[in-house]
């Protein structure tokens, strides 16, 4: 079965020029295999470079050490996990699984269902921590789209939420105005973050 | 599902978003990449490998390997992906039952017991590095199976 394709537009890190891409519903084999043989090896190599240099390992990236070959093999055996990619150019630039099982913990909401983001990670070369200028830039932006999409048709009301890793929680709290719950004990300190249906709203009409 | 976006609205979201990062999800626990804890990867790739491939050489799905050896299915999907797993002794024997292999040299490769012999451990990294691709049983990755099937067998013998 194909995926659902929709044409979307990345940002060239270095020109400032629209780059056409494809965010697809499903993550499939050659995405996997773009893990595997570009993430993972550029990765390994940049984090060899910051042990030389002596990089403290907080400071390292934080998701090294993820399986994204695991997760999607998981996910497609269990009801209720979506998974997307965004690529551009022949390669792919971002992956996010979603989990449809959860319910919303802002008062207002609590109890609702919604999309939580188990994972999102955009590639290596597009991180600012590991390369500059990144090769492309609104990897993040559209994954989000996806997820609070996914809500809405699924008809969660665009309520979306995730545990944001620590040095992204500005493009959480800033970016997508999300509500910002605080650490989570029960998931390694990290800052709980959710969005609600007018926040969804707000997000997809660009933060206007 | 598809999402309707206008360039503007990506130009103006990728402009905002910047150099930020965007990171989420429950981190991993860091094992690489130092020294030793490579190998051990090396090793868990190579058991993950051999196990997948040998389900597929057999021609059985993943939910009856986990049936026939009495483990859970998201156990078997852990040992085959995950590269962080430890299967247990008994995960390991049940394994071994099933596929009708010397229990002591697959306890090996997973991890769990020091190779006695440098030549196993480096017959074990040489198929994880043959049997790289998850996709297809090429005729290589079935020769490479088979020949460490055949170095399982002689350490079992020896």
């Amino acid at each position: 079965m194909s995926a659902d394709v929709s044409p979307v537009f990345l940002v060239n890190g270095s020109t400032g020029e629209l780059v056409a891409a494809e965010l697809r519903d499903g993550i499939d084999e050659l995405d996997l295999q773009h893990w595997e043989h570009n993430w993972r090896p550029y990765l390994v190599e940049r984090v060899k470079e910051m042990q030389a240099q002596g990089v403290p390992r907080e400071k390292w990236p934080q998701q090294l050490h993820w399986n994204w070959r695991y997760k999607a093999r998981v996910a497609e055996m269990f009801l209720g996990q979506r998974g997307f990619a965004i690529r551009c150019e022949g390669m792919t630039q971002g992956l996010m699984l979603v989990g449809l099982v959860s319910d919303a913990r802002i008062e207002e909401q609590r109890g609702k269902p919604l999309v939580y983001v188990d994972y999102l990670e955009t590639a290596p070369w597009n991180q600012s921590s590991l390369q500059r200028p990144p090769k492309y830039r609104g990897v993040g932006s559209l994954l989000m789209n996806a997820a609070v999409s996914l809500s809405l048709e699924e008809t969660f009301g665009g309520r979306t939420g995730l545990h944001a890793l620590p040095q992204s929680e500005t493009f959480y709290r800033k970016n997508c105005a999300m509500t910002d719950l605080g650490p989570d004990a029960a998931k390694q300190n990290l800052r709980y973050f959710e969005m609600t249906p007018d926040q969804a709203q707000a997000f997809l009409k660009g933060g206007k | 599902m598809r999402i309707h976006v206008t360039p503007e609205w990506c130009l103006a979201m990728a402009r905002r978003e910047g150099d930020l990062e965007v990171g989420a999800g429950l981190r991993a626990p860091h094992v690489e990449p130092e020294e030793g804890a490579s190998s051990l990867v090396e090793a868990r790739i190579a058991f993950g490998r051999f196990v997948h491939l040998v389900r597929r050489k057999r021609g059985i799905s993943i939910e009856r390997l986990a049936k026939d050896a009495s483990l859970d299915l998201a156990e078997v999907v852990r040992i085959e992906d995950d590269l962080h797993y430890n299967p247990d002794p008994r995960t390991v024997y049940q394994l071994a039952r099933v596929f009708g292999l010397p229990q002591r040299p697959l306890t090996e490769l997973a991890g769990l017991a020091v190779p006695k012999s440098e030549r196993f451990r480096s017959e074990a990294i040489k198929f994880a590095a043959r049997s790289e691709s998850m996709e297809a049983l090429s005729v290589e990755e079935s020769q490479a199976l088979e020949e460490f099937i055949r170095v399982l067998s002689e350490r079992h013998e020896a």
